[in-house]
């Protein structure tokens, strides 16, 4: 134990601090109430000279569970007879939020060993439109029916907000307190402040040049640090992307108009934004008697200019012709893209840093329990934590890349066949509850909603064993 | 026991202290509780631990305090002082303690008062608990370690539980599915396929392979496992070339780093029709008392299920014994040092065999412990059932069944040792799905079944937490 030495000689004599909370005492060290930083009530007590113990007026219980978290790093398992909403509570009483906040916090997402945690449930609509999980401070900003709700990092439900709208199909969060709605029935992108509850902006996509373009609505948004992207469509499918300044709320550009009278020109489904390359993603997929067709667009967002684009079926000398992709996403750690093949089901990536007309490397697959999965009617995928996570009807599964040996960190990278590794990551029983409508990975959660299926269900992983007694 | 019986031995204990001076007790405050205890009990924690530590230094009169709970030290305290948890623990959750224990360096006492292979008991055995296992792959293989750690591998994946089974972690192999596994140490397991080319050394604990270790076999072709083994200092390992037409077990040093081939024993080739020349062994045990690797292999051909179970002494490389397996062949087959006897279980009959390993070479010496007029009855009763001895006792899986076969100690001679059946469980435990796999470690036994994703725990009622 060498590094149990100065431990131990710092807790044996460091100054001490009595305390008396709620009527029971506690001993502990300076240094112990001072790690839960300079500004928490704890390490001003602290700095109290006198020997009678502090009378603290709080609940002792929960206090000796803080407590602990202070002196190991670790909540104790007495601190499940509280519940989250307490233990916040006395937190921020105590000015020790961040640390119970870390312990609080989901171990790293790893799709190969992660189980439904919880299901968020709003109390009104409870079927969600559509969401937006922050993966900076891990909240949940839910669309369902007319209503904004925002969950926070512990899932705790803090604000709802009504909107004028009668049906959210798109939300994203721009900002502090501030999200973006459109509807896909109600023309117009909304600006909205949660903290009050206000409309503060709103965007149509009009010309005055062109008497076509007029109540367009919301089909995609996408944010960067100054700009948010929404794809406008029109009644009569003349569609583009505009650009919009956070700050002022107007219109700025428009990008790639176009008429929506093709499977090439038809109106962005989905929008990324990877602020590595500068880069502004749309992809576009129509189903049709014919089977999919669609495109992937990649922008430069300062020019404006379209850098690279592929059409499928068409392009390419893809040898896979009649394949088309269900779905695009993009690994924005890894500057990678993946597609998802609408009949064979397999699952493509290429690298987002070397673009060429036919840049994918088709994903072998091995799992010989995965044999039977084949391609199905509505199959999505998202990206996270170096993990492509797979929705096929209601079934979830994941592809996780391999540790391999001698390949480290930003060495000149070959993508391969053999290079990931697909796994359920749902039980058979999983998959009855819906077809899945939307993934999005947020602070080491998985956030899926399923058609028709209220709520939102978190999906993450835990160290703990989850044994249950065989009674 | 007179009423006042217990009133001695403590006046005596305690006038003895005074004359040992004081300077024996020793005084700690933890998190403003006092606690006062012997230097000896504090050195049962090893002589590098915090509270050692504590005992062995002087404080100049002052009390030494430590900052934690305690709560928890005055049940790490009883460990201390009996070897034993309080039943007052048992309102605390385990991790807690080992956490609390790792800090006080004393969790070799919790673990060894938790799961110490000594405690398990086999007639009180019962299905305690249920570790789940995520995605839908059913595990293919379980190896556990001496103090209870399991690694449990399905698909591709392989999840280890610690020895409080309270905690997990999941690693990605590069294997499709893993079909033999033996642990090395808690985070070092030895993992191979049919499938696959190499035994390969994962460390569970990063996920990485740490060694790759192949069979430079006559074809050029890759070596596939289909079975691994180990003594306290080899590694043993039968591999098939990939084209299965030859193969061989490999020993491996254990103890130097790099496991250093040491031997390669049992050679065979495959020529013209003749398959039952090269039947690659499946299971390999060592059997210390006769510093013997027991190497069985069978395969089913047209004349039914044959094989063989050999003998081998590693020093020489040869075979000392060989039993040829032409009627009722083993479907699973173990070593049992402490009943000095060879178990299998027919794959026709389904019933128990022993063979003495005192009658070794000797021909026919397998003696049915069961219904001796079933094993030519042709039936495949036996098919999938496994056999797995620990300590003195046999047990043995039929379906969703496990029977336990313990000796009865009437006997005198080699020839009729009495052995009886019991079957195990509680009738609700009992026709679940067949089982696969079962193993122990620890005071504990692991069960998996077909198309289940979870290890059922069974243990000792007694000793659950």
């Amino acid at each position: 134990m060498e590094d149990g030495t100065p431990d131990s000689a710092q807790r044996t004599t460091g100054e001490r601090v009595k305390l008396n909370v709620g009527g029971k005492l506690f001993e502990t060290t300076v240094s112990t109430l001072r790690s839960g930083g300079p500004d928490s009530l704890l390490s001003a007590l602290s700095n109290r000279t006198s020997n009678e113990p502090v009378f603290i007026d709080r609940d002792p219980e929960i206090f000796s569970a803080l407590l602990a978290l202070l002196r190991s790093n670790r909540l104790p398992s007495t601190a499940k007879r509280f519940s989250n909403h307490e233990l916040i509570d006395e937190a921020v009483y105590y000015g020790i939020e961040s640390q119970l906040r870390s312990a609080l916090a989901p171990s790293q997402l790893s799709g190969i060993d992660a189980s439904l945690f919880s299901t968020i449930r709003p109390s009104s609509d409870g079927v969600v439109t559509d969401f937006n999980a922050v993966d900076s401070d891990g909240s949940v900003w839910v669309a369902h029916g007319g209503q904004v709700s925002v969950y926070d990092w512990s899932l705790t439900h803090t604000e709802t907000v009504r909107t004028h709208l009668d049906y959210i199909s798109s939300i994203k969060k721009v900002g502090t307190d501030l999200a973006v709605v459109g509807s896909e029935f109600e023309s117009g992108l909304h600006f909205y402040n949660l903290a009050n509850g206000r409309r503060v902006g709103s965007v149509e996509w009009t010309d005055p040049s062109d008497p076509r373009i007029y109540k367009a609505k919301v089909n995609a948004v996408v944010d960067s640090v100054d700009s948010v992207y929404a794809a406008f469509e029109c009644q009569h499918r003349e569609n583009c992307v505009v650009s919009i300044d956070k700050g002022t709320m107007k219109a700025v550009s428009e990008l790639g108009r176009q008429s929506g009278n093709s499977a090439k020109s038809t109106v962005v489904g989905k929008l990324t934004f990877l602020p590595e390359i500068n880069a502004l993603l749309g992809v576009s997929v129509s189903a049709g008697a014919f089977g999919y067709s669609g495109y992937v667009r990649l922008w430069d967002s300062r020019s404006g200019d379209v850098v690279w684009e592929t059409n499928e079926p068409g392009s390419g000398r893809s040898s896979r012709f009649g394949d088309s992709f269900a779905d695009v996403d993009f690994d924005r750690e890894d500057l990678t893209m993946f597609k998802i093949c609408s009949k064979s089901g397999d699952l493509a990536v290429s690298d987002l840093r070397k673009l060429s007309e036919d840049p994918w490397v088709y994903l072998e697959e091995k799992n010989p329990c995965m044999r039977h999965a084949g391609g199905g009617s509505s199959t999505l995928i998202h990206c996270y934590r170096k993990q492509v996570f797979v929705g096929r009807g209601g079934e979830l599964e994941v592809w996780s890349r391999m540790v391999e040996k001698g390949i480290d960190g930003e060495r000149e990278r070959v993508l391969h066949e053999g290079l990931y590794r697909r796994n359920y990551m749902d039980k058979v029983e999983d998959a009855e509850r819906g077809i899945i409508k939307k993934i999005e990975g947020a602070g080491d959660r998985l956030f899926v909603t399923r058609e028709n299926a209220e709520g939102i269900e978190v999906w993450q992983s835990s160290q703990f064993s989850g044994a249950v007694l065989n009674l | 026991m007179p009423p006042f019986a217990g009133s001695h031995p403590l006046s005596h204990g305690f006038s003895r202290n005074s004359i040992d001076s004081y300077s024996n007790i020793v005084t700690i405050d933890v998190g403003g509780q006092l606690f006062q205890t012997t230097k000896q009990t504090l050195k049962q924690s090893g002589s590098k631990s915090l509270l050692s530590e504590i005992s062995g230094s002087d404080f100049d009169g002052s009390i030494p305090f430590i900052d934690r709970d305690p709560e928890m030290f005055s049940i790490l305290l009883s460990l201390l002082r009996t070897g034993n948890l309080p039943s007052k623990a048992k309102s605390f959750d385990i991790q807690d303690l080992v956490f609390e224990s790792q800090f006080y360096g004393v969790e070799h006492l919790l673990l060894n008062s938790q799961s110490n292979p000594s405690q398990f008991e086999p007639f009180d055995l019962e299905k305690s608990l249920i570790l789940p296992l995520s995605g839908r792959d059913s595990p293919t293989a379980i190896a556990t370690t001496q103090l209870g750690e399991v690694q449990v591998a399905h698909g591709c994946k392989i999840t280890s539980f610690d020895w409080s089974l309270k905690r997990k972690s999941t690693i990605l192999t590069q294997f499709a599915g893993i079909d033999s596994m033996l642990s090395l140490s808690a985070n070092v397991v030895a993992v191979g396929a049919t499938d696959f080319s190499g035994l390969q050394i994962l460390d569970v604990s990063k996920g990485c392979v740490n060694e790759t270790l192949n069979w430079e076999n006559v074809t050029k072709s890759g070596s596939t496992v289909q079975g691994i083994g180990a003594s306290r200092d080899l590694l043993f390992t039968s591999f098939e070339s990939s084209r299965r037409n030859s193969n061989c077990i490999m020993v491996y040093d254990l103890n130097n780093d790099g496991f250093r081939p040491v031997a390669e024993i049992g050679h065979y080739e495959i020529f013209g029709a003749e398959l039952d020349s090269a039947i690659p062994a499946t299971k390999l045990s060592w059997i210390s008392s006769h510093n013997l690797l027991m190497a069985a292999g069978s395969h089913s051909g047209p004349s039914g299920v044959r094989g063989n179970i050999r003998f081998w002494d590693i020093r020489s490389g040869s075979a000392v014994w060989e039993i040829k397996e032409n009627v009722d062949c083993f479907s699973d087959c173990t070593v049992s040092d402490d009943l000095s006897a060879i178990l299998k279980v027919g794959v026709h009959s389904g019933e128990v065999f022993i063979l003495d390993l005192r009658n070794i070479g000797n021909e026919n010496s397998w003696t049915c412990l069961g219904d001796q007029r079933r094993v030519t009855n042709g039936k495949k009763e036996g098919v999938g059932s496994k056999i797995e001895s620990h300590g003195t006792q046999v047990f043995c899986s039929k379906g969703g069944n496990l029977e336990l076969w313990s000796e009865v100690l009437i006997g005198s001679s080699i020839k009729d040792r009495v052995f009886r059946k019991n079957s195990m469980g509680r009738a609700k435990d009992s026709c679940g799905n067949k089982i696969t796999h079962f193993t122990f470690g620890g005071n504990k036994m692991f069960v998996t079944r077909k198309d289940q994703q979870f290890v059922e725990v069974w243990q000792s009622s007694v000793r659950g937490f």
